[in-house]
């Protein structure tokens, strides 16, 4: 499958890199991490013990969702997402000036939607007292991250967009 | 005219570089508000719940596992000692080394489930030595790009999990079973053009003098590595795990062989293992969700029905059908990355799929050799992208070359295309 390959040199360079991405990066790493730690130990302990902790699987999804969110937001800041970059990496200074805007502008709409809208299914969750399938703990305690989340990834679109903005202004000529 | 529209926004956002979840997400949104005008909200809360729901899926999780697997291996310093083995198997002589690339990515493809990644590993091994011996750069990048591209053939990969995903009737078992053969084959041939050019081209001509490492020291050395596809592929077969927990068992092997035996991953190394891993997992997982975003303004439209119906009865025939498919996903490949042509042609191509009474896992297995022609047929190409940076050639340059790899391999997908067999025999024999 076509991936962008992890040892690629980051599209954007040190100088103009995020100041800090540290709080993605360390979740990123946590979640990575337990994940596959809990996998695992439900190899061993169904074997040793013939029986599985199933639970675990509901935890597990939550876990890859955060995983998903706050790794994309990582990648959207180091503008590693996949795309198409046959006509933006091409032609003049101004086009690609104008096409890196737009790309990190629509990330951040896309996202702040989905973060506005998002809050709605929390309240939900939580007026209605639904509780997960699962454990059986009240579900705004898994959906509560995502607003938060998705909104992390548009502030993070929205930081690249400005960077793009002040380095083709420092650059271009006056 | 909204389906226009959903098709329309998508593309005009695609080819603008907006990153491709984001303008399957969008385009989706759009479509699902101008259709839902009397709606509260325009109905779009339908957004965040489809996104949601595309991505709270269980199997996915088999995604940034094997992900894993690929970074750790990639640094686990397997590569280097199969290298080793293969030469001494294989000996000196011209064509050789690429012939030894075709096969070790071939293998670590049964290891790791992505084709950049493979391409990473050999072409850090291998572009090097190739150089030495005499094989000019762009010939050895578009060789090893071609051969990584076999990796999503040969189980475990990442590409079966996503269909298996998509498709219900497609179990990734039955579909990492019928990739064997169709990978076996595509290798096979790749090395035919790969040895015949070698020799036209009196390329390699210093190879022969280089040494021969001692059959059974490599051997011993690279035994970590000859185990790693039988504890992954096996321990599936053998119904020990789920292909998720293969994944993991995977990744603790590696750790292991990595970290105690080749002492190639200190304990340092695993933040940046564990980040890029998770980076490139969430890009692909962010892919498939926002997709689900799109299907669901897709499927809701009620577009899917009219045009099957359209292509069903426009009286073409079920091969010239068939046949035009290919044709479009050919040219698709060679821009559209392998991830969004599964998300956005299975569930288009589902009812034409059903029609025909097409089996839905060889259906996968051609649609995988596509992609992976695409990851290296130029201008969109990750693979050769990634080999020819590590090789320091110019993507352009290798265009001459890569054409007959990108010719042998149509050729290997023509024969499973017409003896559907190669990709079914083997998951029927085994019981899937």
């Amino acid at each position: 499958m076509s991936l962008p390959d992890p040892s690629l040199p980051e599209r954007i360079d040190e100088a103009q890199a995020p100041r800090s991405l540290a709080l993605e990066d360390w979740l990123t790493v946590l979640s990575m991490a337990a994940l596959a730690l809990i996998t695992f130990a439900n190899v061993l302990v169904r074997y040793f013990t013939d029986s599985s902790f199933a639970w675990t699987e509901e935890f597990s999804i939550f876990l890859m969702v955060v995983l998903a969110l706050v790794g994309g937001s990582a990648a959207v800041s180091r503008d590693r997402h996949i795309r198409i970059e046959y006509f933006s990496s091409s032609g003049s200074k101004r086009r690609q000036r104008f096409l890196a805007l737009l790309g990190a502008l629509m990330v951040a709409a896309l996202f702040a939607l989905m973060a506005v809208l998002s809050v709605r299914l929390v309240w939900d969750d939580f007026r209605y007292g639904e509780t997960s399938p699962g454990i059986g703990v009240p579900q705004w305690w898994y959906s509560v991250w995502f607003p938060l989340l998705t909104a992390l990834i548009a502030a993070r679109a929205m930081g690249l967009f400005w960077r793009i903005k002040r380095r083709t202004h420092a650059s271009s000529p006056a | 005219m909204i389906a226009g529209l959903l098709f329309a926004a998508f593309a005009a956002l695609m080819l603008a570089g907006v990153p491709v979840g984001a303008a399957l997400g969008l385009a989706g949104a759009v479509a699902i508000a101008v259709a839902n005008q009397q709606t509260q909200w325009f109905g779009l809360l339908a957004v965040p719940q489809n996104f949601y729901a595309g991505l709270g899926k269980y199997p996915l999780l088999a995604i940034p596992m094997f992900v894993l697997v690929g970074a750790i291996f990639d640094r686990s310093g397997v590569a280097a000692r199969l290298v080793n083995l293969a030469v001494a198997i294989v000996g000196r002589g011209a064509g050789m080394l690429p012939l030894v690339a075709i096969g070790v990515a071939m293998f670590l493809g049964g290891i790791s489930g992505s084709g950049p990644a493979t391409a990473a590993a050999i072409g850090g091994v291998m572009l090097l030595a190739m150089q030495r011996a005499g094989y000019p750069p762009a010939y050895s990048a578009s060789v090893v790009a071609a051969a990584a591209s076999t990796d999503i053939l040969i189980p475990p990969s990442v590409a079966f999990i996503v269909y298996s995903v998509l498709v219900p009737g497609a179990s990734v078992p039955a579909l990492f079973a019928a990739g064997v053969v169709p990978g076996l084959l595509a290798g096979l041939a790749l090395a035919i053009p790969t040895v015949w050019l070698a020799r036209r081209h009196r390329m390699g001509a210093r190879e022969a003098a280089m040494p021969r490492p001692a059959l059974w020291q490599s051997f011993r050395e690279a035994i970590w590595g000859l185990a790693a596809p039988v504890v992954i592929l096996g321990g599936m077969r053998a119904g020990w795990f789920t292909p998720t927990e293969a994944a993991v068992v995977a990744v603790f092997y590696g750790l292991f062989v990595g970290m105690v035996v080749h002492r190639t991953i200190g304990v340092r190394d695993l933040f940046p293992i564990l980040r890029e891993a998770g980076e490139l997992s969430a890009v692909i997982l962010l892919v498939v969700s926002l997709a689900a975003i799109f299907a669901f303004s897709l499927s809701t439209l009620g577009v899917i029905d009219p045009i099957t119906n359209a292509i069903v009865s426009s009286g073409l025939g079920e091969n010239m059908v068939l046949a035009l498919l290919i044709l479009l996903l050919i040219v698709l490949g060679m821009f559209l990355d392998g991830i969004s042509i599964f998300l956005i042609f299975v569930p288009l191509m589902m009812p034409i799929l059903r029609h025909y009474q097409w089996d839905p896992v060889w259906f996968g297995v051609i649609l995988t050799l596509n992609v992976a022609i695409g990851q290296f047929t130029p201008p969109m190409a990750v693979n050769l992208m990634v080999s020819s940076r590590i090789a320091g050639v110019r993507m352009e340059e290798t265009t001459g070359w890569v054409l007959w790899l990108v010719a042998a391999m149509c050729v290997a997908m023509l024969c499973v295309i017409v003896w559907p067999q190669l990709a079914l025999w083997l998951p029927q024999r085994l019981g899937y």
